[in-house]
């Protein structure tokens, strides 16, 4: 770019911009990838706590169960059905099954409802 | 030499979500038959030799999947040079600390069984 | 008809702003182009580019109540009011509604935008059958109006080093095409985490499309043909 282009002003104001049904999708996606790598970690560390001994165990496993516990673990719950469906979604158009507009806005509609209905169907039955 | 891969991320990418979605789909389907879980059974999982290896697959292409998903994050978001290569460092280290840890645990149950 | 639309002067020194307009379309008034060219009878000083006013010359792109499109195509039925015009985003502006394409066309010239056949020259033209002529259609439309691009987020993160959808579909045509020999050498360029690879699937640019194209789908061609080559 030449040095007066520079000093040019640009039009990006994301809130004036209209987004197509599948940028709402792909966003999600990359918000849950995030979500997801931030959970990482802490999968990790209660994988290690869990093989440690019985009483970890028995005290992670009640911990885990308590009402707090699901009601937090349903974010991760659907950055991780989001993700995996947005990825099936992504991996079929990767070699041209679905990635005609009209079926892609389809899927996108569908992932980005069914996500959210899994992770409401996960809390109630994890309260229950 | 390219700092960053074009085709070879790209190819990860794809391959470890399979993989993931492969052993998904496999927990999925084994969940409804898998007895409740206790300490022990669970340790004899985690030490043999279908669970241990498992879980290490599972954290290697969870590992591998979320690097190139990251980096790629990060290659769109964050230009300035010095403080894109401390982002990515850092996902690298909690990445490589993930590794580590799991397999560090799967070794000890394995060890000690 | 209200309008607001996004003024820049660059002699004034003063920032964008959004100037409200009202204008009343006239019998035979179909598209926004036949609006704009009333209002420019309204205030002189209003720039925007616009030639062939029927979807050919790709000049009149802008960002239409939200979504990029050409003036001259977009029908005045439906629009909701007030009417936003804004430049395309993510464009450096010159003057109001018109932008600097430079870094558009710089990417469009990299990837050799014209055939290359280094067999000899035949007697007559270079032959082709109806199937391989086939295989252009969807591609060869494209205007280079720069819809697609300045609706790209991936092209708006790296405008300097991703092609950008435009410059893609346009890289496939040549791939595509049965008379060039360097797909090789086109495909090569194409391999680069920043040149291709910034593309993530959003379709934005197949959503905007004046002329019906697909980008997204020329760039999933050209990353299943670099599979191919290198399996």
């Amino acid at each position: 770019m030449d040095r007066h282009s520079r000093r040019l002003p640009m039009f990006l104001n994301l809130a004036q911009i209209r987004f197509p049904i599948g940028a709402i999708a792909s966003i999600a996606h990359r918000v849950s990838g995030v979500l997801l790598f931030i959970t990482l970690p802490v999968i990790a560390l209660l994988l290690d706590a869990s093989l440690r001994s019985e009483e970890v165990f028995a005290l992670l496993r009640k911990l885990l169960s308590s009402p707090l516990c699901v009601v937090a673990a349903t974010v991760p719950v659907w950055a991780l059905v989001h993700h995996v469906l947005a990825g099936v979604r992504h991996l079929l158009m990767d070699v041209g099954v679905g990635s005609e507009l009209a079926r892609a806005r389809a899927s996108a509609r569908v992932v980005l409802l069914a996500a959210p209905v899994v992770a409401l169907l996960f809390l109630v039955w994890g309260l229950s | 030499m390219r700092l960053f891969d074009g085709q070879r991320a790209w190819v990860i990418q794809r391959i470890s979500a399979l993989l993931l979605l492969v052993l998904i789909v496999l927990a999925t389907l084994a969940l409804p038959f898998a007895a409740p879980l206790d300490f022990s059974a669970w340790r004899d999982f985690a030490g043999g030799v279908l669970g241990g290896p498992l879980i290490a697959l599972l954290f290697g292409a969870l590992c591998a999947h979320a690097w190139v998903g990251m980096r790629d994050i990060v290659l769109d978001y964050v230009q300035p040079r010095g403080l894109r290569f401390f982002v990515l460092s850092l996902i690298a280290v909690v990445l490589l600390g993930v590794l580590v840890r799991v397999l560090l645990s799967l070794a000890a149950v394995a060890l000690a069984a | 008809m209200k309008l607001s639309i996004y003024r820049f002067d660059p002699e004034s020194g003063k920032p964008p702003r959004m100037q409200a307009y009202e204008v009343r379309p006239e019998a035979g008034d179909k598209k926004l182009l036949d609006l704009l060219m009333r209002l420019r009878v309204q205030d002189d000083s209003l720039s925007f580019r616009r030639s062939c006013r029927e979807g050919v010359c790709g000049s009149d792109a802008m960002n239409i109540n939200g979504r990029n499109g050409l003036a001259c195509l977009t029908a005045l039925d439906g629009l909701k009011e007030p009417l936003v015009l804004r430049p395309l985003p993510g464009f450096p502006v010159i003057r109001d509604l018109i932008v600097d394409m430079t870094q558009f066309f710089a990417h469009y010239h990299s990837i050799k935008p014209w055939l290359i056949n280094s067999e000899p020259l035949p007697e007559r033209e270079r032959l082709q059958s109806p199937a391989e002529r086939e295989r252009l259609d969807g591609l060869y439309e494209c205007i280079l109006c720069a819809c697609c691009s300045a609706f790209c987020p991936s092209y708006w993160w790296n405008p300097d080093k991703f092609i950008g959808p435009s410059g893609l579909l346009q890289a496939y045509r040549f791939i595509a095409d049965s008379r060039d020999t360097a797909t090789a050498e086109r495909l090569d360029f194409l391999d680069d985490v920043y040149r291709l690879y910034r593309c993530r699937t959003i379709m934005n640019c197949t959503e905007v499309c004046p002329k019906g194209l697909s980008p997204s789908h020329a760039i999933e061609r050209i990353r299943l043909a670099l599979l191919r080559r290198s399996s």
